[in-house]
């Protein structure tokens, strides 16, 4: 049997689906008590990844265990873990209510419990309409009363929030933040930071199937680099002063501005002083989390810009 | 495993295939029963005023007490079943399709204890299913009969319980065959043609290669046979001494030519519904949810 401590570990998990490698040797553990986002960009193999922890994808080389077992060896899983993977597992003409007993009596929960946790996510007036007719958000909320069902220790969700609404959403964050800290492990997807940037606390980035960033939140945020716009009056100048001084990460702007990391504003001034450059703009700049987290993934599927079209009017839109 | 069957029977009674199934089920048991039943009063008609008094003198009773009637029925036995069989090809394929498959492999202890428990629930089902068709046959059947035609009360329990282990099994290969090609338009039309179409010219063909033993083994060969034994016995007990060649052709009337014993031909399909559930299983064991 499983251990109960609440542990999600993933071990040099390897996921190859045909030529496609999905996952590549990802690591990471989530510890019961917090909220840890799972972020990543398009296909970067964040499904696959949950998908083989709920022992639904099996994976070419590596483990994944939740309480220190393997998924199919937890006995009552549904009772242990809780997932919300996709909106769409549903069948169409069942309703809310009964899709939920049919699942309770899976699990072994009175059917009680079914209708407690249509209460839970604000679904109790929808209980006896098919789900064929439910909004995204409906079945998103549904989904999450199906992970509910068995009060899981650990809840595996796969970007619950997509289709959920403003108010929705802010109720998921302080649902899971509370859930959290009842002392269970909350393990949670997005591709966006923002999105899940205020529930957790930890955050797994991956890429194209590998590890970019594994950790508590704030020491994401303490690798946040600040630099300093400035606009002389002789670009060189100041760029071969600072060099001097020491400083190397200067670069030029397209605008004709310098940016200048690792240092304070202070620091450019006193040496433009010194240089006798005189300086007509400056400004801090702080590099914001969704930048950090763009740097690091660098998208794998990444659009183009369009390509300007030669035949447009002159200040057509302008 | 009590938990699993009954959230399996939950997900059957709380959607309307069973019904949607059973009603067309029920409609051909009981329009292939009336026309048994005119059938077999316009043969007996036939061969007691014209003169095929050697014949019944072969069978020991006069055309009037020959009990044809159970030819029709188990004709109307092997077709109707296809019903229960379709329904259980729905069990697996339909969640696979549906992506509900998903959660019941996230509720169940192993992927093996979902699938034994959906095959336990569809053998309730498959059961049911034949008491259906039996019930809807019997009416049509005593209907038009003429009780002379009829079998006796041994004889109608004999043909429920062919009928209700034939609908059983028959459900049985269908949710086998469900697991194995996971995909339901694919799987129904696959049994459908298998057993409406590519099994009935194998059987010709077979009987042309003189090797009609061959067929007793067959999946259609011996579900028919299970049915087509037992009224072909029952048809020859209520009638005097028959010689060989007279019985072949009963049993190919039947249904059963080539066949074995009816329980025999009972345990040779529930062989290949093992054998088809067993591929289903290894198809779902290895099998990525995706
Ligand atoms: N069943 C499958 N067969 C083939 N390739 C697959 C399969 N499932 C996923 N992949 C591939 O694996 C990679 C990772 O996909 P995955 O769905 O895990 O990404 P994701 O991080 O969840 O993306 P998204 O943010 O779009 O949901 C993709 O390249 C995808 O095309
Ligand atoms: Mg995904």
């Amino acid at each position: 049997m499983h251990d109960g401590s609440g542990l999600v570990v993933a071990q040099n998990l390897t996921k190859r689906f045909g030529s496609v490698t999905a996952v590549q040797n990802l690591s990471f553990t989530v510890s019961p008590g917090s909220v840890t986002g799972f972020l990543g960009p398009n296909g970067a193999g964040k499904t696959t990844t949950l998908r083989m922890l709920l022992g639904l994808v099996k994976p070419t080389a590596g483990l994944a265990t939740i309480n220190g077992r393997p998924f199919h060896q937890l006995g009552q899983p549904g009772r242990v873990v809780g997932a919300v993977l996709e909106a769409q597992g549903f069948h169409p003409s069942r309703s809310a209510r009964n899709h939920l007993r049919v699942y309770a009596a899976a699990i072994g929960v009175p059917d009680a419990q079914a209708d407690q946790v249509l209460g839970l996510v604000g679904l109790g007036t929808a209980a006896d309409r098919k789900v064929g007719g439910f909004s995204l958000g409906m079945k998103q909320r549904l989904a999450l009363a199906t992970a509910l069902l068995g009060d899981p220790q650990v809840l595996v969700l796969d970007e619950p929030a997509n289709g959920l609404d403003p108010e929705g959403i802010a109720w998921l964050r302080t649902f899971l933040q509370s859930y959290a800290r009842m002392g269970r492990t909350v393990l949670i997807s997005s591709h966006l930071l923002a999105e899940v940037e205020q529930t957790v606390d930890q955050v797994v980035i991956i890429s194209r199937g590998q590890t970019m960033f594994y950790g508590p939140l704030d020491q994401l945020r303490q690798q946040q680099q600040r630099r300093v716009l400035v606009q002389p009056s002789d670009v060189n100048a100041l760029a071969t002063a600072l060099r001097a001084e020491g400083v190397q990460t200067i670069e030029q702007l397209p605008d004709g501005r310098l940016a200048v990391s690792d240092v304070d504003s202070k620091h450019v001034a006193d040496s433009a002083l010194r240089a006798g450059v005189s300086i007509y703009g400056i400004q801090e700049e702080q590099v914001d989390l969704e930048r950090l987290f763009f740097q690091l993934t660098s998208g794998q599927y990444a659009g183009y810009a369009p390509a300007p079209n030669p035949y447009q009017q002159q200040g057509g839109w302008a | 495993m009590g938990n699993l069957v009954q959230a399996e029977l939950r997900k059957t009674t709380t959607t309307g295939l069973w019904w949607g199934l059973l009603i067309p089920t029920a409609v051909l048991a009981l329009g292939w029963g009336l026309a048994t039943g005119l059938f077999g009063k316009f043969f007996v008609d036939f061969a007691s005023t014209s003169d095929l008094e050697e014949v019944s003198d072969f069978l020991g009773v006069t055309p009037d007490q020959w009990k044809v009637t159970l030819f029709g029925m188990a004709r109307a036995i092997n077709i109707s079943t296809i019903f229960p069989m379709v329904f259980g090809a729905m069990a697996i394929s339909g969640e696979i399709n549906r992506r509900t498959i998903t959660t019941t492999f996230l509720t169940a202890p192993s992927r093996m204890h979902a699938m034994l428990a959906k095959m336990l629930v569809y053998v309730l089902w498959g059961a049911i299913y034949g008491l259906a068709i039996m019930l809807f046959l019997g009416i049509g059947v005593v209907l038009t009969s003429s009780s002379g035609q009829l079998p006796d009360a041994g004889g109608w329990a004999m043909l429920a319980l062919a009928c209700v282990l034939s609908s059983i099994l028959m459900t049985m290969f269908g949710v086998g065959v469900g697991a194995l090609i996971p995909n339901v338009a694919g799987t129904i039309v696959l049994l459908l043609l298998y057993f409406l179409v590519i099994e009935n010219v194998l059987h010709f063909v077979l009987a042309y290669l003189e090797v009609p033993t061959v067929i007793g083994f067959l999946p259609n060969g011996s579900i028919n046979g299970l049915t087509g034994s037992v009224a072909v016995d029952l048809f020859l007990s209520s009638a005097g001494v028959v010689p060989p060649e007279v019985e072949d052709v009963l049993r190919a009337i039947a249904g059963a030519g080539g066949a074995l014993d009816w329980w025999w031909s009972g345990l040779v399909f529930l062989g290949w519904a093992g054998v088809v559930f067993a591929g289903g299983w290894a198809v779902t064991q290895s099998k990525d949810i995706t």
